[in-house]
C-alpha cells in the first residue's frame, strides 16, 4: 500500500448529549459491554460494583418503593408490632431472658 | 456464580409471559406497577406461594442487577427454650429474596431497623443458596468477623455493612457468604461470614474493608472467629458433644 504524504484530516468522534431528568431514562445499554459494568470494572473482571452513594440514590426511584410481594407478616419486623400490651409481654420476656441468657456470644454469666 | 447478564439479555416479550403466569400471587405488585407505569416496569420476579420456598428473583426491566441474589432471614429466640440445631433451624424464617438494587430497597424499606428490634433477634442477609447456619456447605470451613457495638449504632452500621456487601466492595471473589446483625440485651453485634477461615489474605482484606466502610467508633474491637471454634465454644458451654454442631 502506498503511503500518502498528505496528513489525513481529523474529525471529531460523533457524540450525542442526553439530558436525563430521571434514572429511568438511562438507556439499558448505556456504557455496557457484554460482561461489563455500568460504573466500574475490576481488572480482568466482570463484577457489578456499586458504591454506597449510588445505592442510596436508587432508593428514591418509584420501583424501589412499592412493597415486595410475598413479604411475610412478622409483627415487629415487617408489620407494626402488636397491641401495647404485647410490648409489655416482650419486656417481660427480655427480663426473663437476661436471667437465662446462655447465648454463645455472652461473655460472662450473671447470677441474679 | 450466576451470570446476571444472562437475565438482562432476555426478551421483553418473554418476561411478559412469566408475569402473566404468576399473576395471582403477585396481584398487589401488578396493581402497583399499573400506578407508576411511566415505562415498562414489568416485573420479572416469579413469585411462588411461600410454602414451596422456591422464589426465584430476577432483576426487573430498568432495574440495576446485583452481582449475586440475596435472601433476608429473621430469627428470634424465645426465652426458656433450649438452644439446639433443630430449634435454631425452625426459629429462622426467610423473609424474601432479591436480585436487584431496587428489589433490595423494596424489602429493606419495609423491614424494621435492627435498632428497633426487641428481644434476642437477628437479621441475616445471605447469598441465595447459602443458609445462615454453620452447617451449610458454604460455611462449614468458614468463619466470621464480629464487631460488638454499644446500643444505638446497630442500624447505621448494619446498613453500611450490607450496602458494602451488595455493592461488592469487599473484593474477595466468591468468599463472602453473608452478614448478620444480632440484637442482644446490652449490646449489638454485626458480623460478616466468609467461606474459608484459613485464607489469611481474604480475612485481612475483609477486615480492612470493614474499617473503611463502617466508620466505627475508635477502639472498637473486631474479632475473627472460625465457625468450628464457635461450635466448640457452644458445646463446651452447654456441656454437650454434638457431632453435627448446633447453635
Amino acid at each position: 500500500m502506498t503511503t500518502n504524504a498528505q496528513e489525513a484530516k481529523s474529525c471529531p468522534i460523533p457524540t450525542r448529549v442526553l439530558t436525563l431528568k430521571d434514572w429511568s431514562q438511562l438507556p439499558d445499554c448505556y456504557s455496557q459491554t457484554p460482561g461489563g459494568t455500568l460504573f466500574s470494572t475490576t481488572p480482568g473482571g466482570t463484577r457489578i460494583i456499586y458504591d454506597r452513594k449510588f445505592l442510596l440514590d436508587c432508593r428514591n426511584s418509584p420501583i424501589a418503593r412499592t412493597p415486595p410481594c410475598c413479604l411475610p407478616q412478622i409483627p415487629g419486623v415487617t408489620v407494626p408490632a402488636l397491641h401495647p400490651l404485647g410490648k409489655l409481654q416482650e419486656l417481660k420476656e427480655e427480663l426473663e431472658e437476661e436471667e437465662k441468657d446462655l447465648g454463645d456470644d455472652s461473655q460472662f454469666e450473671m447470677d441474679i | 456464580m450466576n451470570n446476571k447478564f444472562d437475565a438482562l439479555k432476555d426478551d421483553d416479550s418473554g418476561d411478559h409471559d412469566q408475569d402473566q403466569g404468576s399473576q395471582k400471587d403477585c396481584e398487589k405488585e401488578k396493581n402497583d406497577n399499573d400506578e407508576d407505569d411511566d415505562q415498562n416496569t414489568a416485573k420479572k420476579k416469579v413469585c411462588v406461594s411461600p410454602k414451596y420456598n422456591a422464589t426465584i428473583a430476577v432483576p426487573g426491566v430498568g432495574e440495576h442487577p446485583l452481582q449475586y441474589n440475596y435472601s433476608f432471614w429473621y430469627s428470634r429466640r424465645t426465652p426458656g427454650r433450649p438452644a439446639s440445631t433443630q430449634s435454631y433451624e425452625s426459629n429462622i424464617k426467610q423473609i424474601g429474596s432479591f436480585a436487584s438494587v431496587e428489589q433490595f430497597w423494596r424489602f429493606y424499606s419495609h423491614m424494621i431497623r435492627p435498632g428497633d428490634l426487641t428481644g434476642h433477634s437477628d437479621f441475616h442477609l445471605f447469598k441465595e443458596g447459602i443458609k445462615p447456619m454453620w452447617e451449610d456447605d458454604a460455611n462449614k470451613l468458614g468463619g466470621k468477623w464480629i464487631i460488638r457495638l454499644r446500643k444505638g449504632l446497630a442500624s447505621r452500621c448494619w446498613e453500611n455493612l450490607i450496602l458494602a456487601m451488595l455493592g461488592e466492595q469487599f473484593m474477595v471473589g466468591e468468599e463472602i457468604c453473608g452478614a448478620v446483625v444480632s440484637v442482644r440485651f446490652q449490646e449489638d453485634i454485626i458480623s460478616i461470614w466468609n467461606k474459608t477461615a484459613s485464607d489469611q489474605a481474604t480475612i485481612t482484606r475483609i477486615r480492612d474493608t470493614l474499617r473503611r466502610v463502617l466508620n466505627l467508633p475508635p477502639n472498637t474491637i473486631m474479632e475473627y472467629k472460625t465457625h468450628t471454634d464457635s461450635i466448640k465454644a457452644w458445646e463446651d458451654f452447654h456441656g454437650l458433644v454434638n457431632a453435627v454442631g448446633g447453635r
